[in-house]
């Protein structure tokens, strides 16, 4: 009996923990438990995208669009791309007819240029806490030292209270501590043949490996390949490629045991 | 005619000659009349921090008269008398003569700055306009002779006669000035700043100086100002916050809002996140011991229904949102996509202000067979590219910030013209020397065809990159624009 009481004791700590860090916002979002249930992950969620160089800004970005096309709805029609000004000489400007392009309405999009940190976090979270906005994607090419847990942390809060998801999007192999929910890395891939002209180049495919958070309940699935449909994500099966063993995590170009490689990073 | 010059001789209305005569070393110069009302006017404008209504009288002269309607001003600077001291000191302490006088009509006032000592009146003013010369009326100068030649000299002889007859020999306008002068019929100015009609201020018995108490002011002024304005049906989309120093001089404090509005807490929160913005700049000096908002462009809203009819489009909260952010963030910030009808890249997309947002060109909606970039750098940056294989194909590899790609997938051209019926839109590189692509597209034009090619590298990434000028003919540049997904 004692130990019943000491379970239950245990239990309800849990939930009290839990309501205090409003966990239970995040958990009745129910996240499907089949495995690439990111096809549509629901709104609230703070996401890290990770993508090793400056030059690869063109996938980290469209992923964290792909995640936030999804998100767009009638009542909450605008989604924010927020960057520092002086970030843009390096890594460019949001296209608007390129955004057309990937499937996104440009008309929902609104583009901030902030002069610095503070004020990109003061917009990040004024945004956040709209009803309307349906994602917020920020985009820092910088390393950004008021960025830190405390901040994120904010984010992560004003995101699950409002509903709306906050992208941060990074460059580097440097992890710092944060308070994300999920925290993805992101290369880019060689995308899928042309079907009209072998030499030409197809749609966007990335290498995503989950570095942090769970999907469903599955403990192994951490590294998927993935085309853009226009519409949504879709997994590519390894056994495309007649070099790679078929099955497995053994993806084109993935990284081995990504456990391990997570771990050798986060120092 | 300054004292100086009494002194050495010389008289209003002489010859230059006699004057040349008379003082050997004057140098003449022809009067810049525009320069001078325009400078005389941006004088009358800085004397808004003693009251916003500030005119210059311009009948009788182009400068020269400011008028100041004092009205519920004066207390600011310790009574109209102490007022009207102290601003003619400060403008004598500037160099300059002036002459002034507090009167209940314009037509007085003017009579009293031009023919009598400063003074206040207030009350009988036909007892202080009657010693005072018919000039005092600002009338034409026929008048004036006609007048003095019937012996009509001193205002106050106008007052008892026949007004029947005064009207048939000098014409409607001198009945008109006299009753203005006494106050009879009311005389407008025109201000020279816009005058917000609805406003609210709130004075304080001791100066305050800080920040928060000015908000907490301007909250409580929202909120007068909102129901005044839901009274009569009506919102707006600038609001002002004039903060009136002790040491007079103002503050003002301007937010906008993209679409109008008399919401108290969302303007409250507007001039919050400004003030956050202009805190560096902020000086109380003294204190501040008045607060006026205002607000203007002023348009019709009609009420709002809240509750069950409610559709919750989120657009009003969006609107709310951007007006939020540009008042902290300033509205360059804060940008949305405008498509332009052009082929060329970098122009078929301009970003404008979210709050400013201007109707869409219908036939400037981007073609979506065309395949575009996700980001687009702010200007194409050269890169070097070993040649390619074939005439006009795709290009092997690159050199970028000097790192070196090798293209495996590409596809192209795409071919952008030069816009031939627009040549002063020329195609701007970042390497292009000024003036001389333009010269290429007249002779040719050719020098600005773009060639855009897509290209994937071993590592999956999809470049945007053109070339400058069609193959074969002279020097080709590589330019890389754009990023795909």
């Amino acid at each position: 009996m004692e130990g019943l009481s000491k379970h239950q004791a245990l239990a309800s700590l849990r939930a009290r923990i839990d309501m205090l860090e409003k966990r239970p916002l995040l958990a009745e979002r129910a996240i499907p438990s089949n495995a690439p249930a990111f096809f549509a992950l629901p709104g609230g969620i703070l996401h890290e995208i990770f993508t090793d160089q400056i030059r690869d800004t063109g996938a980290a970005l469209s992923f964290a669009l792909g995640h936030a096309r999804k998100l767009l709805s009638a009542e909450r029609p605008a989604l924010l791309l927020l960057q520092l000004a002086k970030d843009s000489l390096n890594i460019g400007v949001p296209y608007g007819a390129g955004l057309k392009s990937f499937g996104i309405e440009p008309d929902n999009v609104v583009i901030g240029r902030l002069e610095d940190p503070v004020d990109l976090l003061w917009a990040m979270e004024e945004a956040i806490a709209c009803r309307a906005v349906a994602a917020v994607i920020a985009d820092i090419a910088t390393p950004m030292k008021a960025l830190d847990f405390t901040a994120s942390r904010r984010l992560n809060l004003r995101s699950a209270a409002s509903g709306s998801s906050t992208f941060i999007v990074r460059y580097g192999r440097e992890r710092e501590a944060s308070a994300a929910h999920f925290r993805w890395r992101v290369l880019p891939a060689s995308s899928a043949p042309n079907p009209f002209d072998a030499r030409a180049p197809n749609g966007v495919r990335w290498h995503v490996q989950l570095e942090k958070g769970r999907l469903g309940s599955r403990r192994d699935a951490v590294e998927w390949t993935l085309d853009w449909t226009g519409n949504g994500f879709a997994t590519v099966e390894p056994q495309g490629d007649a070099t790679q063993p078929a099955g497995g995590a053994a993806l084109p170009g993935a990284h081995p045991a990504a456990m391990g490689d997570r771990l050798s990073q986060a120092g | 005619m300054d004292e100086a010059a009494a002194h050495a001789g010389l008289v209003l209305s002489q010859s230059l000659s006699d004057a040349r005569a008379i003082c050997p070393n004057l140098e003449a110069r022809e009067i810049d009349r525009g320069y001078i009302a325009q400078a005389f006017a941006d004088f009358a404008d800085w004397h808004s921090n003693a009251s916003p209504i500030v005119s210059v009288l311009t009948d009788q002269a182009e400068w020269g008269d400011l008028i100041l309607d004092i009205t519920g001003v004066s207390h600011l600077f310790g009574g109209e008398a102490r007022m009207l001291d102290r601003l003619m000191n400060r403008l004598a302490g500037l160099g300059i003569a002036v002459s002034g006088a507090i009167a209940p009509s314009v037509g007085a006032a003017w009579a009293l700055a031009h023919f009598a000592m400063p003074q206040v009146i207030e009350g009988d003013m036909e007892a202080v306009l009657a010693p005072l010369p018919v000039a005092g009326l600002r009338l034409e100068a026929a008048q004036i002779s006609a007048l003095n030649q019937l012996g009509l000299k001193r205002i106050g002889q106008l007052f008892d006669y026949d007004r029947r007859a005064l009207q048939a020999r000098f014409g409607a306008t001198l009945l008109l000035k006299l009753d203005q002068a006494r106050g009879f019929i009311e005389e407008r100015v025109t201000p020279r700043l816009p005058l917000a009609e609805y406003y609210t201020e709130r004075r304080f018995a001791e100066p305050i100086g800080l920040m928060d108490d000015v908000l907490m002011t301007a909250r409580d002024l929202s909120f007068q100002l909102s129901g005044r304005l839901e009274g009569e049906g009506l919102g707006a989309q600038s609001f002002h916050l004039f903060l009136y120093r002790v040491d007079h001089k103002v503050m003002t404090l301007s937010v906008n809002a993209s679409r109008a509005t008399r919401d108290a807490l969302h303007i409250t929160r507007l001039f919050t996140n400004r003030a956050e913005r202009l805190l560096g700049e902020y000086d109380a000096g003294f204190g501040i011991d008045m607060i006026r908002l205002a607000a203007s462009s002023v348009l019709p809203l009609g009420e709002t229904q809240i509750g069950v009819f409610d559709v919750r489009d989120g657009t009003a909260d969006l609107d709310q949102l951007y007006d939020r952010m540009a008042s902290r963030l300033g509205p360059l910030a804060i940008m949305r996509n405008k498509f332009v009808n052009t082929h060329i890249p970098e122009q078929a997309v301009k970003l404008e202000p979210a709050i400013a947002r201007t109707a869409d060109d219908p036939h400037a909606a981007p073609d979506p067979v065309l395949k575009r970039p996700l980001r687009l750098l702010p200007q194409p940056e050269p890169v070097t590219v070993a040649l390619a294989e074939v005439p006009d194909g795709p290009p092997p590899g690159m050199v970028w910030r000097r790192i070196n790609y090798r293209f495996v997938k590409a596809s192209g051209p795409e071919r952008v013209g030069v816009e031939w019926w627009s040549l002063e839109k020329p195609l701007v590189t970042s390497e292009a020397p000024e003036g001389e692509p333009a010269d290429i597209a007249i002779n040719d034009g050719i020098g600005l065809t773009r060639d855009y090619y897509i290209a994937e590298d071993e590592g999956g990434r999809r470049f945007w990159l053109f070339r400058e000028g069609l193959y074969g003919r002279g020097e080709q540049r590589w330019y890389l624009h754009g990023f795909f997904a």
